[in-house]
C-alpha cells in the first residue's frame, strides 16, 4: 500500500445552526461554567436538555432549566486509542455516558483520564472547563474525581 | 435556574447569549488511485491526453477507465488511444460567483465541454480563456493550452475526476477557425 498514489479530495460545508431555546441556554451555560439539564414533565432532570419530552413528545418548559454537575458517574465508556483530528482530545481518551449530579440522565462526552487502566464504570468524574470558552461542548471535557 | 431569555450568571455572565454554533463540516477522502488513471495523469505530464475506445459501443472515454458501460466490456491495453488537444465547445455555462465560503472567483467566467477533435472524448468543466465569458458559443473551435512541463502537477487527478485534465491543461483558447455547425455533434452533447 505505502508506494501506491494516493488521491486526497476534500469536501467542505461551513454551516451555521441556530440553536433554538434550550440548547442556546445551555452552551451559554457551559460558556459561562455552568452545566444545565431541563425538568421533563414527569419530574425527571434530562442533562443534556431537550425541547421535547422524550417520553411523551410533548414540549418541555424551556424556563426549567436546572444545573446539573460538575459532578458525575460514568455509566459506560469506550476508550479511544487512537484519537483523530476529529476527536475532542489528542491523546488516548474515553467517550463515556456521564450520569450529572442532580440529572436522571447521562451526557456522552470526553473523559480526559490518561489511561484505560483508570476507566471503570460507576467511576465518578467531574467536569474540567477550559480557560477560554465560546459555548460549544468542547468548553470542558471530564476527569476522573481527585485528579488523574 | 436560567430562563431561555435571562442571562446565567457565570465566568461570562453579561456577554451574549450563545445563540448559533458553527456547523463545520469536513470531509477527507484518500484513496488508491487505480492503475489506468495513474497512466492517464502520467501522460497528461507528457502532454498527452489518453482516452479509451471502446469499438462495441463507439464511444471514447477519457479519462481512460477500464469498461464501458454501455456495452459492458472490459477495455484494456489495446483500447488506449492519444487524443487530440483541439476539439469543438459543445455546452457551455456562464458562472457567476457568489463569495460563498471557498469561492476564489470574483469576476464570471465560463465553463465548457469540449468534445475532442479526431476520435474524439469529452472533456467536462474546462476554462475558457483569452475571451470574455459572454464571446463563448456552442460551436467554437479551440485548442488546449498546456501548463509548461516542469509546472504540471496531477496529483489532484483521482479515481472520480472524469473529463479532468487538471494539473495540465489550463483551459482551452479559441483557434479562429470556422465554427462547427451543431448538428455535426447533437448526439455528443453530454
Amino acid at each position: 500500500m505505502a508506494d501506491l498514489p494516493i488521491s486526497t479530495h476534500v469536501i467542505e460545508f461551513p454551516y451555521t445552526r441556530t440553536l433554538g431555546p434550550v440548547l442556546g441556554p445551555f452552551l451559554t451555560g457551559l460558556r459561562d461554567g455552568q452545566i444545565y439539564g431541563i425538568r421533563s414533565n414527569d419530574g425527571r432532570v434530562l442533562a443534556p436538555p431537550t425541547e421535547w419530552d422524550p417520553l411523551t413528545g410533548e414540549p418541555l418548559d424551556t424556563s426549567a432549566l436546572v444545573p446539573v454537575g460538575p459532578g458525575g458517574v460514568v455509566e459506560t465508556w469506550a476508550w479511544v486509542n487512537h484519537p483523530t483530528s476529529k476527536h475532542p482530545l489528542d491523546q488516548p481518551f474515553a467517550f463515556a455516558l456521564i450520569k450529572l449530579d442532580g440529572a436522571d440522565t447521562a451526557l456522552m462526552h470526553a473523559v480526559d483520564a490518561g489511561s484505560m487502566d483508570a476507566m471503570s464504570t460507576g467511576m465518578r468524574v467531574t467536569a474540567r472547563f477550559k480557560d477560554e470558552r465560546v459555548g460549544v461542548i468542547t468548553d470542558l471535557v471530564f476527569v476522573p474525581e481527585g485528579g488523574a | 435556574m436560567a430562563g431561555a431569555n435571562e442571562p446565567v450568571e457565570g465566568a461570562g455572565a453579561g456577554e451574549q447569549p450563545v445563540v448559533m454554533m458553527d456547523y463545520f463540516m469536513h470531509l477527507e477522502y484518500h484513496e488508491v488511485v487505480c492503475p489506468i488513471v495513474r497512466r492517464y495523469a502520467a501522460s497528461l505530464m507528457e502532454g498527452k491526453i489518453l482516452g479509451q475506445f471502446s469499438p462495441k459501443s463507439g464511444l471514447v472515454y477519457v479519462p481512460p477507465r477500464s469498461y464501458c458501460p454501455v456495452s459492458c466490456e472490459w477495455l484494456g491495453e489495446d483500447n488506449l488511444i492519444e487524443l487530440e488537444d483541439r476539439g469543438v465547445i459543445t455546452a457551455f455555462t456562464i458562472v457567476t460567483p457568489v463569495q460563498y465560503y471557498g469561492q476564489e472567483e470574483t469576476e464570471p467566467f465560463a465553463k465548457a465541454s469540449v468534445l475532442l477533435d479526431g476520435p474524439g472524448g469529452m472533456l467536462s468543466l474546462q476554462d475558457i480563456l483569452e475571451i470574455p465569458p459572454d464571446e463563448v458559443r456552442i460551436g467554437m473551435k479551440v485548442e488546449a493550452v498546456w501548463l509548461p512541463e516542469s509546472e504540471r502537477n496531477t496529483d489532484e487527478i483521482g479515481n472520480r475526476s472524469w473529463g479532468s485534465a487538471a494539473g495540465a491543461i489550463v483551459g482551452w483558447r479559441p483557434t479562429g477557425e470556422p465554427d462547427l455547425p451543431a448538428e455535426t455533434f447533437t448526439d455528443k452533447v453530454y
